[in-house]
């Protein structure tokens, strides 16, 4: 199976920091890879850069053998990477339904024109559109359902809302799919509910880059695991090789710590 | 007050409202997207006015033509007095705001004032200094009765023309593609960029709807007035940034709101008898005072915890509610003292200030003198019941706090 993602060398500084320092990775298709490392260690600035937010300094990103780097956010979502976000970014005064719809904009393609003028196209691609998006939105048994789907983002629970911005990032059926710390703030239940999700989302077919700080869901679903620190890559492999590296256990308990762990 | 004059005032009222609204519009939409008050927006308005003017005496229209013709030219007129203001706005939004974006707050804000006064200087080098004026059409004068009141059959289609545009924006904005993702990107403009919003494109697009709908405007003002001056676009942005303001900046409903209210106030304001004026401001009063001495301390009464209800609290309510005399009144009508202690300091001090508002208008209408308000304090109505409703309401009336981006 061929990548999906391939990070070449990418490096990426703010004034004097180095945040990313020639971090070069592949996600292969169809698993899930997971990026652990202590808080600072470069993780989020390496997902704000491969979606685009960002220009690496050096390096590239390649999506399926194709360049990405020095996109624009909009373009790199056309090219097929989608992502869901740390501190949640919904669409608040937004309905449910509408949120999932604002994930598929560039995958409908209506005018204003022709919207305003209820072409018999437009009437058609509508209907596609929210049968897709009520369809997403079912993969998630129970939350959705029926009348919550016109209430406003901002009304939903936590852990609703959570789902809801996965929800949002697989309405346009990314190549990729972009988890930052999708149980944060989580009670053990819940988070046991969406790692069987992420799970479920590999057997549908998804390939799958991961931030995640709970352990226990990062042993759970990762066919792989990254550690990064101070915006290096430190350790590769498999949850148990990395868990277990040397480095993995002094970047997080720091040198004395891992003295007196191992 | 005369039934006849109620309609014809109401009517005059919702004229100018409207007015005020499709201007209004532009201010918001652009507000929600990019938090900043595009200055430039009352010129765009009188541009408006303008291309329609001289549209219409480019193409020599008057009453020998025949009704299709003058109705095709007014047409013509509607579809240029959109075009032009709205690529007016797409080109200022990529000239002078779009390099400033992501700056600090205070220079956007410059680039318009900047814009606008270049803007009214172009007019006069164009146009010259003098109001450009509306051909003469005998439908400009034409009239109905209504109730008894004779309506110009204008005010009724400008009416009629913005309700038909307020409901195609607001289908536009709901329920359209590319109103979703102007939503999407007022609320949070990176995750919209994020999900695949080209956002540029959606703030021009912004732009361009709010620009050609300040042009209707102007078109629709030069009809209604048959003239506009180069610097008309000043009064009109600023009580449209009024209305936008009054009605929650950002907030789309709201904007027609608080236009509606402005131009029925203004309107109101200079045309009742002094008669009329003071049963209004004693059933103001009568209102405010219920809200504020039965409606509003049952709730409070109902928040409020044990803990604060000390002795020392109540004492400092009571005497500042000493300090307003009609609470002597209402200790007589209703004893309901418990009621009146659980009133915030806040409160008390709002309904001071009210009444406060309420003595000094009263006091400048005998000072005027005359049975009427003369129509030279319309301005200065409109900004006090903007202050009085932002007293009361801070976030505008339909305004309300966005749920926090977390």
């Amino acid at each position: 199976m061929g990548n999906v993602l391939e990070l070449q060398g990418m490096s990426m500084s703010f004034g004097g920091l180095k945040a990313v320092d020639n971090l070069s990775f592949s996600v292969r298709e169809n698993e899930i890879l997971s990026i652990i490392g202590p808080n600072g260690s470069g993780k989020t600035t390496t997902f704000n850069v491969i979606s685009g937010l960002y220009e690496p300094d050096s390096g590239d990103i390649l999506l399926q053998g194709e360049s990405v780097a020095g996109l624009r956010p909009d373009q790199v979502h056309e090219r097929g990477i989608s992502r869901t976000f740390q501190s949640l970014r919904l669409f608040g005064n937004m309905t449910v339904l509408d949120n999932v719809l604002v994930g598929m904009h560039t995958r409908t393609k209506a005018g204003v024109v022709a919207a305003m003028l209820r072409l018999p196209s437009v009437r058609r691609e509508e209907a596609a559109a929210k049968a897709k998006a009520q369809e997403v939105l079912a993969m998630f048994p129970g939350r959705f359902s029926g009348p919550r789907q016109s209430d406003p983002a901002f009304s939903l629970s936590y852990a609703n809302r959570r789902r809801l911005e996965i929800a949002r990032a697989l309405a346009s059926e990314p190549a990729l799919l972009l988890l930052d710390e999708p149980v944060a703030g989580m009670n053990p239940m819940e988070s046991r509910e969406v790692m069987e999700q992420i799970k479920e989302l590999r057997s549908r077919g998804y390939t799958i880059l991961m931030i995640e700080h709970d352990m226990k869901v990062v042993e759970g679903v990762s066919d792989r695991v990254i550690a990064m620190d101070h915006g290096v890559k430190i350790a590769e492999g498999s949850y148990q090789e990395v868990a277990t590296n040397h480095l993995v256990v002094e970047a997080y308990l720091g040198k004395r710590g891992a003295g007196t762990a191992s | 007050m005369s039934l006849d004059h109620i309609v014809t005032v109401t009517i005059g009222g919702l004229t100018v409202g409207m007015i005020y609204a499709l201007v209004a519009l532009g201010y918001t939409m652009v507000y929600g997207v990019l938090e900043f008050i595009n200055f430039a927006h009352g010129e765009v308005f009188t541009v408006g006015g303008y291309v329609a003017a001289f549209t219409l005496f480019a193409l020599g229209v008057s009453d020998q033509m025949s009704t299709v013709a003058i109705i095709g030219s007014l047409l013509l007129a509607l579809v240029l007095s959109m075009a032009v203001p709205a690529a007016l706005g797409l080109l200022v939004e990529r000239v002078a705001y779009r390099p400033l974006r992501g700056r600090s707050r205070i220079m956007p804000l410059l680039s318009a004032i900047g814009v606008s006064i270049v803007l009214q200087q172009l007019i006069i080098i164009v146009f010259g200094p003098t109001p450009i004026t509306m051909p003469t059409l005998g439908i400009s004068s034409a009239s109905v009765s209504i109730l008894g009141a004779r309506i110009r059959v204008l005010a009724l289609v400008i009416i009629t023309v913005s309700v038909v545009l307020m409901a195609g924006l607001t289908y536009l904005v709901k329920a359209t593609r590319i109103g979703k993702a102007m939503r999407a990107t007022s609320q949070d403009m990176e995750a919209a960029e994020m999900m695949g919003i080209e956002t540029n494109q959606t703030i021009a697009f912004t732009f361009v709807v709010g620009s050609a709908l300040a042009g209707i405007g102007g078109l629709l003002v030069i009809m209604y007035y048959g003239s506009l001056k180069f610097d008309a676009g000043f009064l009109y942005g600023l009580k449209a940034f009024t209305a936008a303001v009054l009605g929650g900046i950002g907030n789309i409903p709201g904007a027609v709101v608080g236009a509606l209210v402005l131009g029925l106030t203004e309107t109101y304001g200079v045309s009742m008898d002094l008669g009329f004026l003071a049963w209004f401001v004693v059933a103001g009063l009568l209102m405010g005072l219920y809200v504020q001495l039965v409606l509003a301390p049952k709730k409070r009464l109902q928040h409020i915890s044990d803990d604060r209800r000390t002795p020392g609290y109540e004492r400092s309510i009571a005497n500042i509610y000493r300090l307003a005399p009609y609470l002597a009144v209402r200790t007589l009508v209703v004893e309901r003292t418990d009621a009146l202690r659980s009133v915030s300091a806040r409160h008390a001090v709002r309904l001071m200030l009210g009444n406060l508002f309420l003595v000094v208008t009263a006091a400048v209408l005998f000072a005027n003198g005359s049975s009427r308000i003369d129509t030279r304090w319309q301005p200065v109505i409109a900004f006090v019941v903007l202050m009085v409703i932002l007293m009361f309401r801070p976030s505008g009336i339909l305004g309300k706090h966005i749920t926090e981006k977390v």
